[in-house]
């Protein structure tokens, strides 16, 4: 299943005359927040999509045999931990 | 690649009643003898534990079976045991760590969990609810490939249900959309961006809190009569939705303007320092209506937008709750269907983890009970059938539930309670005689 992207509007297009458009995305990466680190169990991963579904950041993943977590962009609020049916996810602390 | 539907067991809900163990056993070996089910709930001090095939992602059993019997359906997401290939070496029980792979001493033959075909018995026979059969994978199958129409960081606290939400609605409203943010906590996350960048991968804009929706209109209009359908979509707290919003929104819906507005109902000015809104229930704490000596939270009750919304008579009108996913998104796709005709209205609760003081994990959870108290409704609106609830709002939970798990309530003195409890009996039966009847327009020629 390939991932179905759009493109970013194209800066050209917007006249020059008008007030500051912003044409770039902010790259952000809010990973460094986290104090705790979801983990994935792999083997007790069943693919239900229910941390996907919830995750506020949408920044889980998804691999052949199990779901991951970008730790990039995850804040560490623990959803997927709780939500996760199987108890595949666990939350350890960030090592300081 | 995709993701599969699933059995969730909660050992708090059971008490080891074996309901699901004979319904599994009269279903698939035609016996009344639990130790023929697939599914085993073992008791061990006082609590349980299941035992039954999770079909794991990476299946061990499949595996370890040497005859090519068992394998994993890409469809479905079901490990398939063939019984013309298995010689009955037994090595798939020693594979699985599950207890998933049950010996039938009867048949001579291993037996193992076929989820009924999409329709578990045991989860009908169990009657505490402790059995779930989770079919929300197919909202991953159907919209997990498109794209996130937002930046991958965006400052929402942690948990945040309104990045939740807002993600997935404009994941189902796709690319050819232009955004609205009124000031609130969306904008603030950076959707609009910061500093000259952009946080929204669709044109978005910042208008004031009290014309959104005029704004919109304006865009609507302009894309209209240059040929292009693009659709319009509002973001908008409660506050830019029920209070300060709320002129340009009253007057765009009573217009019928065609565009999609979204309230993000957090209950309250939660950007600014979790001041109180209209939306705020009576009795909640907020930075304006404290809790100390003599103030006991707020001591108004909160207004009812989404039914001021019925009552604008809009092409379609919503509650939904992160809670109930699936809900939400049928909701979501009929509010884009009626945008394109007239004035769509979906309110979505979303609990606070910072405002509404609770732990972050626990966001999901909160917007269930929120539902299954009844502190919620859930219904959807439109004038050709009326009023409809989504969610029976019989046998509620406790109020207490709810609120206690909350920090922003936890001051509250039984009279309190007994004052929202009379409240919300006020508003079921309020909506359900606005759902018991008719049609407030008749169907279209």
């Amino acid at each position: 299943m390939k991932r179905q992207a759009y493109e970013f509007f194209d800066q050209s297009a917007i006249p020059d005359d008008l007030c500051p458009i912003a044409t770039k995305p902010s790259p952000m990466l809010p990973g460094d927040w986290r104090s705790m680190r979801p983990v994935v169990d792999r083997a007790k991963c069943v693919k239900c999509a229910q941390c996907w579904l919830y995750c506020p950041v949408q920044c889980v993943v998804e691999r052949p045999a199990w779901f991951d977590i970008d730790l990039a962009t995850c804040k560490g609020c623990g959803i997927c931990a709780t939500e996760c049916p199987h108890r595949a996810i666990t939350m350890i602390e960030e090592a300081a | 690649m995709g993701a599969f539907e699933t059995i969730s067991f909660r050992p708090e809900n059971c008490n080891g009643c074996n309901d699901c163990m004979i319904a599994c056993a009269q279903a698939k070996a035609q016996s009344d003898d639990a130790a023929r089910s697939r599914i085993q709930v073992l008791s061990s001090d006082g609590s349980y534990e299941l035992a039954m095939c999770r079909q794991c992602g990476d299946p061990e059993c499949v595996h370890n079976c040497p005859a090519a019997a068992l394998s994993k359906d890409a469809e479905s997401g079901v490990i398939d045991w063939d019984a013309s290939k298995c010689v009955d070496c037994l090595l798939c029980t020693v594979g699985c760590s599950y207890g998933g792979m049950v010996y039938d001493v009867d048949a001579g033959h291993v037996a193992k969990c076929d989820l009924c075909d999409g329709d578990p018995a045991c989860v009908k026979a169990c009657p505490r609810g402790a059995l779930k059969f989770l079919t929300t994978a197919r909202i991953y199958n159907e919209v997990g490939n498109l794209e996130d129409l937002f930046v991958p960081g965006l400052a929402g606290c942690q948990g945040c249900n309104t990045e939740l939400i807002i993600r997935h609605a404009m994941r189902r409203i796709g690319p050819e959309a232009v955004v609205a943010t009124p000031p609130g906590c969306i904008p603030g996350m950076g959707t609009v961006g910061y500093n000259g960048l952009t946080g929204t991968k669709v044109p978005v804009f910042h208008p004031l809190l009290t014309n959104t929706a005029s704004m919109l209109t304006g865009v609507r209009r302009y894309y209209k009569r240059i040929g292009r359908n693009v659709k319009v979509v509002a973001l908008a707290g409660d506050g830019g939705t029920a209070d300060v919003g709320f002129q340009s929104l009253s007057g765009a819906a009573e217009r019928g303007e065609e565009m999609l507005f979204i309230c993000v109902d957090n209950e309250g000015y939660m950007n600014t320092g979790m001041q109180r809104s209209g939306c705020t229930p009576y009795g909640a704490w907020t930075s304006t209506t404290p809790v100390g000596e003599r103030g006991r939270g707020k001591t108004q009750d909160a207004k009812n937008l989404p039914l001021l919304m019925v009552m604008h008579h809009c092409a379609y009108v919503a509650t939904a709750s992160t809670g109930f996913m699936e809900d939400l998104y049928d909701k979501l796709d009929r509010a884009i269907e009626a945008s394109e005709h007239g004035f769509a209205y979906l309110h979505v609760y979303s609990p606070c983890t910072t405002g509404w003081r609770f732990p972050s994990d626990q966001n999901i959870e909160v917007s269930r009970k929120a539902v299954r108290t009844n502190f919620v409704l859930l219904w959807e609106f439109d004038p050709q059938s009326g009023l409809r609830l989504t969610h029976a709002a019989e046998d509620p939970l406790p109020l207490a539930e709810y609120v206690m798990a909350l920090g922003k309530y936890r001051h509250l003195s039984e009279e309190q309670i007994a004052h929202i409890e009379g409240t919300i009996a006020q508003n079921v039966k309020f909506v359900k005689g606005l759902a018991a009847g008719v049609p407030l327009a008749a169907a279209p020629a």
